[in-house]
C-alpha cells in the first residue's frame, strides 16, 4: 500500500475525529456553578491530535526498522545462499537487487540479483502492508481514546495549550541544534583530519598544494600548509575590500545622515541597499567579466608584465563595493546614537558642519564604527562566490594585489566539489578550514556585538 | 579691537567654508560612485543579455549548445528549493519568535537560544553548506543535488532571519492589545494566536520575503551539497537532481564558449528581476499594513 495513501487515511481519520468530537461537545449541558473549560473546537482538535500524532510516530518508527526486517527476510531466502561471502561483493549484489526490485527497468548484470529481486519486492510489499496496518490501528485507537476522553468537565483548552507550548519550545531548540550541529560536524571531521595531519603543519605551513589523488602518507602536512590561504583571505577580505568599503561606506553614511534632505535620504538609502541585495554570484560574474580585464590592462599599463585576468585586486574591489551598504548602515546607526546635544554644542561654538563631524561625531561614534567594520570583515572573509570566480586557485604568499590569490572559502568549495574521497586528508582539510573560518568569524562577531552594546549603553 | 573682518580672518573663514564644501562633495561622491557602480553592473548585464532573453530561453533546459540552452530547469529547481525552505523555515521561525517574545522565561536555556540565533545570522553561508554536506548527505544519506537537501540547508540559514524580524514585529504590537484579550477571558495562547500574531503578520511576512530573497540568490552552500550537476531536464520532484538559478549562472560563467556570456547575463537578468519583484512586494506589504501604534 503506498505510503501517501496511508497518510491520507490518517489525516482523514483526524478530520473525522475533529468533526465527531466537536459535534459531541457542542451538546454538553453547562454544569451549574462551573466555568466552561473549553470551546467545541478545542475538543475537536484534542481528538484529532490524538488520532494523527501517534499514528505518524508509529509510521516513522516503522520506516526506520522495516529496512532491517526486509534485509533479514532476504538473507533467509534460499536464493541468498549463493550470495558471495565477501561483504563488499555481497553488498554490491544486494544493492543491484534492491534497485531492480524498485524499478523493473533498472540494469542488473548479476544473475543472483535477478533471482533475488522478486523476493525483495515481495518482502517489501509484505512489510509495507504490515506497516500500513500498524499505522491505521494506532490512528483508530488514538481516535477512540481521544473521543472517550471528551466529557463536559474535561479541560481540553489547557491540554491543547500545553501541546502548543511544547511545539513552540521545540521550534526554538532548532536554533541550538543547528549551532551544535555546525560545531559538532566541523569538529568531528576536523578531528579525523588532524589525526592524519599534524595541526602545527596545517596552521603554520606555507606550502599549499592539495592533491586528492596523492597516497595518504605521513608527510601530507608538507603539502597542506594553510598560511597562504589565511594570507589571501586576509589580504582580499580585510585589506583590499576594506580600503574600498570603509571610506565609501563611512562617507555615504555621513552624507545621508548629516547633509541629505529627508527626501533625498528616503530615495538614496534604499538605492544603496540594492547593492547589498544583489546575489554574490552576480558580483562574481561581474568581477570576472568586466573588472578583471580592466585591472589586467591597468597592470600592463603601469609596467607589470604577465598580469593575469584573475587577481586579488578584482575580487577585493568588487567585494568592497558589496560591503559598502553594510558599513554604511552600521556607521549610520552609530552616528545616530551620538546625542544631539554634542552636535549642537559643537555647532554653537562656531564649528562648521564638517568640523563637527570630523572632530565630534566621528570620535564619539568610533567604537560603533569599528564594531561595524569588524562585522563587515567577518562577512567579507566568509564570502565565497566572488573569490571563487575572480581570485583564482593558486596559493600565493605575496603582497602584490595584481597576482592571483586564493582564500579559505575558495579552497573549501574547490576541495569538496572535486572528485576526492571523503576519507582522504586533502578532502577533509576543507572541514578544518571551515572550523578555522567559523572560529574567526565567531570571535569577530562576539567582540563587535559586545562593543556595540557597551557603546549604546554609554550614551543612554 | 576685533579683527574678525580683517583680510586674514576672511581668508581663514573662506578656507574653512571651502573645506566644508569639499567634505560635502566627498560624501556625495561616495554615494554617486556607488550608484554608478550599480548602474554599470546593471547596464553590462542588460547589454550582454537582453537579446538572449526570449521565450525559448525561458522555457528551455540546460544544454551544451548555448543557442538552445534555457533556464527553465534551473528556475524550477529554484522554485522547488524555495518551497522546501519556506515550508521549513517559516513555521519554525515564527513559532520560535513567538516563544522567545511571548512565553520564554528568563533562564539559561533561553539565553543560549538567543545567542545561537544571533550568531547563526552572522555565520558565513558556506559553513551552512558544510553542515548540510556532513549531516544531510554524509550522515542521513539524503539524495545529493536534490532540492530537498538544498531547501533544508537554506532553511537553517533563513530561520534566524525570520526569527529576528518576527521578534521585532511581535514586540511592536502594543501591550494594550494583549491586556484587552486577557481581560475578556482569553488564555495566553489564545491571546497570542488570535490577536498578537495577526497584527504582527505583515512585519513577519516582510522579514520572511527578505530572508527568502537572500536564500534565492545563495550559491555557496548549494555548491557544497552538489547542486552543480548538469541537468538537462527539469526536476520532477524534490528528491530529483536539480540545479538552481544562481548555480546555473555560475556554471555558465565557467563555460569557454562565447555564446554562454549572453546566456549568463540573461539568466542574471531573470534572477535580478525576481529578486527586485520580491523586495518590491516586501516594501509594498510594509507600507500597506504597517501600523503606527
Amino acid at each position: 500500500m503506498p505510503i501517501s495513501f496511508v497518510l491520507i487515511c490518517v489525516f482523514g481519520l483526524g478530520v473525522i475525529a475533529w468533526a465527531i468530537s466537536r459535534a459531541r461537545s457542542a451538546h454538553f449541558a453547562p454544569v451549574a456553578g462551573k466555568l466552561k473549560l473549553a470551546l467545541p473546537g478545542h475538543y475537536g482538535l484534542y481528538a484529532a491530535i490524538w488520532t494523527i500524532v501517534p499514528a505518524l510516530l508509529a509510521a516513522w518508527i516503522w520506516s526506520l526498522i522495516s529496512p532491517g526486517l526486509v534485509h533479514g527476510a532476504i538473507l533467509a531466502d534460499p536464493a541468498a545462499a549463493q550470495l558471495p561471502a565477501f561483504e563488499f561483493e555481497r553488498n554490491t549484489v544486494l544493492n543491484e537487487a534492491f534497485a531492480l526490485a524498485n524499478n523493473p527497468n533498472a540494469f542488473a548484470s548479476d544473475t543472483i540479483a535477478q533471482q533475488l529481486a522478486p523476493a525483495i519486492a515481495a518482502a517489501q510489499a509484505k512489510f509495507g502492508w504490515i506497516g500500513a496496518a500498524i499505522t491505521l490501528i494506532v490512528a483508530l485507537s488514538g481516535l477512540a481514546f481521544g473521543y472517550t476522553r471528551i466529557k463536559a468537565g474535561f479541560p481540553a483548552r489547557s491540554r491543547i495549550e500545553r501541546i502548543v507550548l511544547g511545539a513552540l519550545l521545540l521550534a526554538s531548540f532548532v536554533a541550538i541544534v543547528t549551532t551544535v550541529g555546525i560545531i559538532a560536524s566541523l569538529i568531528f571531521e576536523s578531528a579525523r583530519f588532524f589525526s592524519m595531519v599534524n595541526p602545527i603543519d596545517f596552521l603554520f605551513g606555507t606550502n599549499w598544494t592539495p592533491d586528492t589523488m596523492a597516497s595518504a602518507s605521513s608527510d601530507m602536512g608538507n603539502d597542506l600548509g594553510a598560511v597562504p590561504l589565511f594570507w589571501g583571505t586576509f589580504f582580499i577580505g580585510a585589506v583590499i575590500a576594506m580600503i574600498v568599503a570603509i571610506p565609501f561606506g563611512l562617507m555615504s553614511a555621513i552624507y545621508l545622515t548629516q547633509y541629505a534632505s529627508p527626501r533625498a535620504r528616503r530615495i538614496l538609502k534604499p538605492m544603496l541597499e540594492i547593492l547589498a541585495g544583489i546575489p554574490t554570484v552576480v558580483y562574481g560574474y561581474f568581477a570576472a567579466l568586466t573588472a578583471a580585464p580592466i585591472i589586467r590592462d591597468l597592470a600592463n599599463a603601469i609596467g607589470i608584465t604577465n598580469a593575469s585576468t584573475e587577481s586579488a585586486l578584482a575580487a577585493g574591489l568588487v567585494m568592497g563595493v558589496m560591503i559598502i551598504p553594510f558599513v554604511s548602515s552600521m556607521a549610520d546607526d552609530s552616528i545616530a546614537a551620538v546625542p544631539q546635544a554634542m552636535r549642537d554644542g559643537s555647532l554653537a561654538m562656531g564649528a562648521t558642519t564638517s568640523e563637527t563631524i570630523k572632530k565630534v561625531l566621528i570620535p564619539a561614534a568610533l567604537p560603533g564604527i569599528v564594531a561595524g567594520v569588524m562585522l563587515a570583515i567577518s562577512r567579507a572573509i566568509g564570502e565565497t562566490m566572488i573569490v571563487y570566480m575572480a581570485a583564482g586557485a593558486s596559493a600565493n604568499l605575496s603582497a602584490n594585489p595584481f597576482e592571483r590569490m586564493t582564500t579559505v572559502t575558495y579552497q573549501i568549495a574547490a576541495l569538496l566539489t572535486g572528485e576526492g574521497s571523503f576519507d582522504h586528508p586533502t578532502t577533509l582539510s576543507a572541514f578544518a578550514l571551515g572550523l578555522v573560518l567559523f572560529i574567526v568569524t565567531l570571535i569577530l562577531n562576539i567582540i563587535a556585538l559586545r562593543v556595540v552594546k557597551r557603546f549604546r549603553e554609554a550614551y543612554e | 579691537m576685533s579683527n574678525w573682518q580683517s583680510p586674514e580672518a576672511t581668508a581663514r573663514l573662506n578656507k574653512r567654508y571651502a573645506a566644508e564644501r569639499r567634505f560635502k562633495l566627498l560624501g556625495l561622491a561616495a554615494i554617486v560612485l556607488s550608484m554608478l557602480f550599480l548602474a554599470v553592473l546593471l547596464f553590462t548585464m542588460l547589454k550582454n543579455g537582453i537579446s538572449g532573453l526570449d521565450w525559448s530561453f525561458l522555457s528551455g533546459s540546460d544544454s551544451t549548445d548555448p543557442s538552445t540552452a534555457g533556464v527553465w530547469s534551473a528556475v524550477k529547481g529554484s522554485i522547488l528549493t524555495m518551497l522546501v525552505t519556506l515550508a521549513l523555515a517559516f513555521p519554525m521561525g515564527v513559532l520560535a519568535a513567538i516563544y522567545l517574545e511571548e512565553f520564554a522565561p528568563r533562564s539559561r536555556w533561553v539565553d543560549w537560544i538567543e545567542v545561537s540565533i544571533n550568531n547563526l545570522a552572522a555565520v558565513p553561508s558556506i559553513i551552512f553548506g558544510l553542515l548540510g554536506l556532513a549531516v544531510f548527505i554524509q550522515f542521513l544519506h539524503l539524495p545529493r543535488s536534490s532540492p530537498l537537501v538544498g531547501g533544508m540547508t537554506l532553511a537553517l540559514m533563513t530561520m534566524p532571519v525570520i526569527v529576528i524580524s518576527g521578534r521585532n514585529a511581535i514586540k511592536a504590537v502594543p501591550p494594550s492589545i494583549r491586556d484587552a484579550a486577557l481581560a475578556v477571558g482569553a488564555s495566553k495562547v489564545q491571546t497570542v494566536f488570535h490577536h498578537v500574531l495577526p497584527l504582527a503578520l505583515p512585519g513577519i511576512l516582510t522579514g520572511t520575503i527578505i530572508g527568502m530573497a537572500r536564500a534565492l540568490g545563495e550559491t555557496a552552500p548549494l555548491l557544497m551539497i552538489g547542486m552543480r550537476a548538469f541537468v538537462s531536464t527539469p526536476p520532477g520532484g524534490v528528491s530529483d537532481p536539480s540545479s538552481v538559478l544562481p548555480m546555473q549562472i555560475f556554471l555558465w560563467s565557467d563555460e569557454v564558449d562565447q555564446g554562454f556570456v549572453q546566456n549568463t547575463s540573461a539568466a542574471i537578468i531573470v534572477l535580478l528581476f525576481v529578486l527586485i519583484a520580491m523586495n518590491g512586494v516586501a516594501i509594498y506589504l510594509r507600507n500597506k499594513f504597517e501600523t503606527r501604534w
